[in-house]
């Protein structure tokens, strides 16, 4: 299988502050991964060191088999569009499109040409001038025109109205449809990216809590409810991620590979935003997040 | 890269164009005739001490006539002041218009990389910087030729100041030859790496602004007088002080006998001990009824002599190449502090 994102021990500190901290992962190609977490988790910092704008303080990471930013060709192997979807205010759409032109040999100006008419957007208009949403998929068009076989969005759609929002998403899913390339979009709603990501990552602390596959980790998360007990007396098998009591009654999120059998509980299945919001509010370490999957003990 | 560059630069490239082809109308204009009353003072012909005499007719001439005292300023105050324009206009946003914007996520991540979008940016933007004013001063000294001929032909004893001093005279100096040039260079480059620094484009523009005074007015005063090891000499003579070399007020020379455009670093008298006097002694002063006093050979039978550290006029141009490399190698230490600044490390 080969890797979009390969992490190690990554870790990038600002003074005496970690912004993210012992990030290991393996992202694989040809996904839509979401990157989920709150405010100040880290997304932007892992996605910035993704593309190469910083420099890891600790660990390793490769893009596409190669250190971000590592030269001309590397750069051109990922598209990025950035928070807020930088553009220049006072360049026209016309001359944005001529910068990436130059600024990126593979540049397919058809592809570029084809987006800005379909979205109605008049060359002519200075970039200062565009809507959110149209600044937002100005922003795409010139991620996606270079090319890329790995395309990076730092919450792409955050500031976007609702109807903008489904747009944009929409638009990115024809073209990731079309181009088949990996995908690695965050944001801190899970609302987000539901419909359109098959992969998750929950940063949350400066740390990753779980990544998987989201079918998987809808299979192997239950919620579980009963008669009140300590969560020391689950099986070992059954890694607590979230508990709540009530004078009578327990509620466990749980994660593990095995059916639940325990006649006692009532198992239900968990939505991804539970499972987001669980993650998300739970501090743990890195490693333990990561181990990949829990031994069975008899 | 050189493409999009100039594409974000054409505007203020084109400000500066128009800016600087409306001044060059104004020499046009008035170069002509400027050259046509020199041409008419009769400096060309003369000989010996009638091109004193001369150049100071032409001199004072052209003091009261219509613009040509304000071009003379203006076109000196331009050269100045471009440098600092330039570092505040250009330099200071470069960068920091790109860090504030949060546009540098989109220009670093296309397909080239970090250190060759900065290599481009500051090479093509401070050359434009250092060719626009340096083509300033040089249209400016072809204008103002007539008069630094005729002030140098003007002697020692300068009947019209109203145009400066020599080539080595303070203001005068740093607005010729080659320096403009490396000014251009260290304004725009402190610009750029203050904006580099700040990451807020106004902020960086006031603060390049104080550190360019500040250097440029540290530069002629404390700096520029020590970069070559001043000549030493002590004069002597009843001639000396007779002929108004020195101030009678608080004894300080102001020419170096022999010693034509000599730039004065400091002076003073001494008596025959070598210890400084700072007033004519009372009895080479005669009480008002008495005829002129004649202080040169009261002062000189009391052995008081003149001692002077200078910078003779034959030091210009290794004046200007040293100042001139000074700026230059400021500007490569700024230009590298951008290049660091902006690295992944610490963005």
């Amino acid at each position: 299988m080969s890797f979009v994102i390969e992490a190690r021990g990554l870790g990038k500190q600002y003074g005496r502050r970690w912004a993210l901290r012992d990030c290991t992962l393996a992202l694989p190609a040809g996904r839509v991964v979401g990157l989920v977490g709150p405010n100040g988790a880290g997304k932007t910092t892992l996605l910035h060191l993704t593309v190469g704008l910083l420099a890891p303080t600790s660990g390793s990471i490769r893009v596409l088999g190669t250190p971000p930013a590592e030269g001309p060709e590397q750069l051109g192997r990922v598209g990025f569009v950035a928070q807020d979807t930088p553009v220049y205010a006072r360049l026209s759409v016309a001359q944005h499109l001529r910068m990436g032109a130059w600024l990126n040999p593979s540049w397919d100006r058809q592809i570029a040409e084809s987006r800005i008419e379909k979205l109605d957007l008049d060359p002519r208009q200075r970039a200062g001038t565009l809507s959110g949403g149209q600044r937002a998929q100005l922003a795409l068009t010139l991620a996606i025109a270079k090319r890329p076989e790995c395309l990076i969005l730092d919450e792409p759609v955050a500031s976007l109205d609702p109807l903008a929002r489904r747009e944009f998403l929409r638009s990115l899913m024809e073209v990731v449809a079309a181009q088949g390339m990996s995908v690695v979009l965050s944001s801190h709603l899970i609302a987000d990216l539901e419909r359109v990501c098959d992969y998750l990552v929950v940063l949350a602390g400066s740390r990753v809590q779980v990544a998987g596959e989201v079918s998987e980790l809808l299979a192997s998360h239950h919620r579980l409810s009963g008669a009140r007990r300590d969560a020391s007396s689950l099986p070992a098998s059954q890694e607590v991620i979230e508990e709540s009591h009530t004078d009578k009654q327990s509620t466990f999120l749980v994660r593990t590979s095995d059916p639940v059998h325990d006649p006692a509980w009532t198992v239900r299945p968990v939505t991804l935003d539970d499972l987001v919001i669980a993650y998300m509010s739970r501090p743990a370490a890195c490693e333990r997040a990561h181990q990949p999957q829990l031994k069975v003990m008899s | 890269m050189i493409r999009f560059t100039w594409l974000q630069f054409r505007v203020q490239a084109r400000v500066a164009v128009a800016a600087l082809l409306a001044f060059a109308v104004v020499l046009m204009v008035t170069g002509p005739h400027l050259a046509g009353m020199y041409a008419g003072s009769g400096i060309t012909a003369c000989h010996g001490g009638a091109c004193e005499a001369a150049a100071g007719r032409f001199l004072s001439r052209l003091a009261i006539t219509g613009p040509y005292p304000i071009v003379y300023e203006l076109g000196i105050g331009l050269i100045l002041a471009v440098p600092a324009i330039v570092g505040i206009f250009w330099g200071a946003p470069l960068i920091a218009r790109e860090l504030e914007n949060r546009t540098f996520a989109l220009a670093w991540t296309q397909s080239i990389t970090r250190t060759r979008w900065i290599l481009v940016k500051l090479a093509l933007t401070g050359l434009a910087a250092v060719a626009v004013t340096e083509t300033l001063s040089l249209i400016y000294s072809w204008w103002a030729e007539p008069i630094s001929k005729a002030i140098s032909l003007q002697g020692p004893y300068p009947v019209a100041s109203e145009f400066g001093g020599g080539r080595l005279s303070l203001v005068i100096f740093a607005s010729h030859g080659i320096t403009p040039l490396g000014y251009a260079a260290f304004g725009f480059a402190l610009g750029t790496a203050t904006g580099a620094l700040i990451r807020r484009p106004v902020p960086a523009m006031a603060v390049t602004l104080a550190i360019f005074a500040a250097a440029q007015i540290a530069m002629p005063l404390r700096i520029r007088p020590h970069l070559i090891p001043p000549a030493r000499t002590i004069a002597s003579g009843p001639s000396f002080v007779q002929s108004a070399g020195v101030n009678l007020g608080n004894l300080t020379a102001t020419v170096v006998p022999g010693q034509p455009g000599a730039w004065i670093i400091s002076s003073g008298a001494i008596n025959a001990a070598g210890q400084p006097v700072t007033t004519v002694p009372a009895p080479c002063i005669p009480p008002p009824p008495a005829k002129p006093p004649d202080p040169g050979h009261c002062m000189d039978s009391r052995g008081i002599r003149e001692a002077i550290t200078y910078q003779p006029a034959s030091r210009y141009w290794p004046f200007q190449w040293i100042e001139t490399g000074i700026f230059l190698a400021l500007a490569l230490v700024l230009a590298a502090f951008c290049f660091w600044r902006l690295g992944r490390r610490r963005t």
